[in-house]
């Protein structure tokens, strides 16, 4: 296995507490990596700061062997990362399938000259149909996202983002907010999406999901890096248990 | 001399700015709403105190009736304009406030001549207090006062009273103070009140100033206070009376060191566009 | 008469430019701006000074074109820092500015402006086509840009910048280029706006005009074309029709603001979409 994405020694404090203290893992090509910890541990930050939502105060990201620190989001984005927001953020003026037709015309909107010299979104309908068929939105595909249900939007947000053809998938709680038959399905999904050479990093606090899906773990705890490995042996480790139940 | 002179006047002003600029922070702070009616509300203070003196004689009864009037025509504003379409996108209300202005400035027009009223016996607009070699006329003495007494008057009203105490509450979070028995529609009221009656009393202050009440004299001063409201970083109090004072400043001094190249009123936006693009903030708000 | 018919035609033509160049930048893109008469000014501006050096016709539109193009792109530097609310009162600070500093240069003409252009060279009623076929152009360019790429994905930016990053958009790129074709096709109307008036005063381009063309714009319905191009034709010819109509204009403006705000924010677009689509936004 080779590293797509290498994150550096992060750091990155706000008003004075630190949330990353030296955050440091890499993520296999084709694997499916699963970010645990408990409350405050700074789960959603590392991933705000691979994402290039978050600068950090220092470290690095390493996107391909790229050095990505400096890029912002969406020029990530363009390097092949794809990531889904634990609030969900569809566009609310578009419709269900236009959401995700915009993500799969991404080759169109690259550059201003060719959004304006290109009108057909046949191609990217086509895309986004099958994705939505895929996810089980098709039914939907005409609807506003007001009119979905949580658990439906947060498909959306996960079509949306393999509508990218992302090499690497940042998947920020996508299970969060879910009934226990909604978050089962959701894993499913996400779980097959290594096999089509999209990797996936997924934030998650539901465990039992987590374990039961993820090739490999990091553990944070405390803005650091506790633990990694293959799920069923990190878990048995007394420090992890520890952070977790917080009994020392 | 000029130099202290210069301050001193800037400050007259910038106390001026502050009395808009205040209502326009109330009402941006409780509603996010750029309301630039506030220019209309300023304009019918100053016609109504140039009006009420000129029948009675009386220049304090032209300020009461500035007051009340503008006072509860801000109620109005509130009730009639903005609260049914408080729920649309923020474009919504403030191209309402626009369309509101104008019909106010055209009213003002139609009614009160296109051509402007001057004051029959303004003592004030002659008078000139020569301080240490600074000549002030009574009139900004008077802004200045005025201003600081209403001001502090407000800020012991809003730190020390239980109702001032609810505003500010309800500023910061109304969903809270909801929750605590504060009634926020009540507080929208009071808001519009204070901060309209505020506005009447600098429209009076500046048709005296200029001795001369026009439709159109709104203008200026409100889009100056707009520029005020983002400058003290949209919605904080304290930013405002700050950036108030330095805009008063800052137009003084430009208006005698850049007054070849940029007239009077474009400076306070110059330095708008300028502390803006070094801080987008604004000066005091946070990111 | 046919001067009569010229002058109403080139009138349209240009209000109909100034209201569709703004529509890109607030109606497609989502970004208020409050000061759009400063970039017809300037375009007129440019144009006129040219002109008066014996510049030819293209050659001023050109320059006009361009001229309000870059300003606006500076301006448009501004949209990217600061906040919504902000870039309104921002907006309509660069009109202040602009009239501010043109008042007060003497080779621009002071308050007084440049009078004595030179004529198009053209028949008015010629002249007239001419601008009519410039907002001809502008009409196909605006229904092209609506339906390209570059207008779906305005609309996301205008929708949710932040849902746009994430799904690659460089929001920064697609604001500056929608305030760049906006504040260049306002040139272009001030350029073509000198031929026909041949005298320019700074009032002209003041708040007010901003105000004027962002109501043919909110009446019409922000982004819609065609909502656009029939509210500039009613709203400029309103004041043909009859004195009072002339009069109380602006009163009229403001009322229509208030009224179409409050019952139909939509504007008239919105209007006919509620008539012939009764039940598609259900």
């Amino acid at each position: 296995m080779t590293a797509l994405a290498r994150i550096d020694d992060l750091h990155i404090s706000f008003g004075g507490v630190a949330a990353a203290n030296g955050v440091s893992f890499t993520v296999e090509q084709g694997e499916f990596l699963a970010v645990i910890g408990p409350n405050g541990a700074g789960k959603t930050t590392a991933l705000r700061m691979v994402a290039g939502i978050l600068r950090p105060d220092s470290g690095r990201v390493f996107l391909d062997d790229r050095d990505v620190t400096s890029l912002p989001a969406h020029a990530r984005v363009r390097l092949g990362l794809g990531f889904t927001h634990q609030i969900v953020r569809p566009f609310y003026s578009f419709t269900t399938i236009e959401n995700v037709m915009l993500a799969a015309g991404h080759h169109q909107t690259g550059s201003p000259w060719r959004a304006i010299a290109s009108r057909s979104r046949a191609a990217a309908r086509k895309r986004a149909q099958e994705i939505l068929e895929r996810i089980g939105l098709a039914d939907e595909s005409e609807k506003s996202p007001r009119a979905l249900p949580l658990g439906q939007r947060k498909r959306l947000e996960v079509a949306r983002a393999i509508a990218l053809d992302p090499k690497l998938l940042l998947l920020d709680e996508p299970l969060a907010g879910l009934s226990s038959v909604e978050a089962a399905t959701m894993a499913d999904l996400i779980r097959t999406l290594p096999g089509e050479g999209i990797t996936v990093l997924l934030v998650e606090h539901n465990l039992g999901e987590v374990l039961r899906v993820a090739d490999r773990l990091v553990v944070l705890d405390a803005g650091k890096v506790l633990a990694e490995g293959v799920p069923a042996e990190v878990m048995k480790r007394d420090d992890v248990r520890q952070a977790y139940t917080g009994v020392v | 001399m000029l130099f202290v002179e210069l301050i001193v006047k800037g400050l007259a002003y910038g106390c001026m700015y502050a009395m808009m600029a205040v209502g326009l922070t109330l009402v941006y702070g409780l509603l996010r709403i750029l309301h630039i009616a506030h220019a209309g509300v300023f304009a019918l203070g100053a016609y109504m105190v140039v009006t009420v003196a000129n029948a009675s004689g009386s220049l304090a009864l032209g300020f009461a009736v500035a007051v009340v009037v503008s006072g509860l025509a801000g109620i109005a504003i509130y009730r009639l304009a903005y609260q049914p379409i408080l729920h649309h996108a923020a474009f919504v209300p403030m191209v309402v406030s626009i369309g509101l202005f104008i019909v106010m400035q055209e009213g003002f027009r139609m009614i009160f001549g296109a051509y402007g009223i001057a004051f029959d016996n303004n003592p004030w607009y002659v008078a000139n207090l020569g301080i240490a070699g600074i000549n002030l006329t009574y009139v900004e003495i008077a802004m200045i006062v005025v201003a600081i007494v209403l001001v502090v008057g407000f800020g012991l009203f809003a730190g020390l009273t239980r109702a001032g105490i609810g505003w500010r509450a309800t500023v910061t979070d109304p969903q809270m103070a909801t929750s605590f028995g504060i009634d926020p529609v009540r507080v929208r009221y009071l808001n519009f009140l204070f901060g309209s009656a505020l506005a009447g009393i600098a429209g009076g202050l500046v048709g005296l100033l200029n001795n001369y009440v026009e439709p159109t004299m709104g203008g200026a001063v409100s889009y100056k206070a707009l520029a005020i409201i983002v400058l003290g970083g949209l919605g904080s109090v304290r930013g405002t009376l700050i950036a108030s004072l330095t805009l008063g400043v800052v137009e003084a001094f430009g208006a005698v060191y850049l007054a070849d190249v940029f007239d009077r009123d474009a400076i306070g936006f110059l330095f708008l566009i300028v502390v803006l693009m070094v801080r987008p903030q604004g000066l005091l708000g946070r990111k | 008469m046919s001067s009569y018919i010229a002058s109403i035609v080139s009138v349209i033509g240009i209000n109909m430019i100034l209201a569709l160049s703004l529509n890109i930048i607030s109606g497609f893109c989502g970004q208020v701006s409050l000061g759009h008469a400063a970039f017809y000014g300037i375009g007129a501006y440019t144009a006129a000074y040219l002109a008066k050096l014996g510049a030819p016709l293209p050659v001023t539109l050109l320059a006009g074109t361009i001229m309000a193009g870059a300003i606006g792109i500076v301006v448009g530097l501004t949209s990217l820092r600061v906040r919504h609310d902000f870039l309104a009162v921002t907006t309509m600070g660069i009109g202040f500015v602009f009239l501010g500093f043109v008042r007060k240069q003497k080779w621009l003409g002071g308050e007084l402006g440049i009078s004595g252009i030179p004529g198009p060279g053209l028949d008015p009623l010629v002249y007239a086509g001419l601008i009519v076929l410039f907002a001809a152009a502008v009409i196909v360019f605006s229904i092209w840009l609506k339906r390209s790429w570059m207008g779906f994905t305005f609309d996301a930016v205008a929708d949710d910048e932040d849902a746009a990053r994430t799904v690659g958009v460089n929001v920064s790129t697609y604001k500056l280029t929608a305030f760049g074709i906006g504040t260049a096709l306002a040139g272009l109307a001030g350029g073509l706006y000198i031929y026909f008036a041949r005298i320019i005063l700074p009032d002209t381009f003041d708040f007010v005009q901003s105000i004027a063309i962002l109501t043919m714009v909110v009446i019409g319905g922000t982004g819609s074309v065609w909502g656009v191009v029939a509210a500039t034709i009613g709203l400029t010819l309103l004041p043909e029709v009859s004195r009072a109509a002339a009069d109380y204009r602006l009163l009229i403006f403001g009322a229509m603001l208030m009224l179409v705000m409050r019952f139909s924010p939509g504007g008239l677009a919105g209007l006919a979409a509620l008539v012939w689509r009764p039940k598609a936004n259900s």
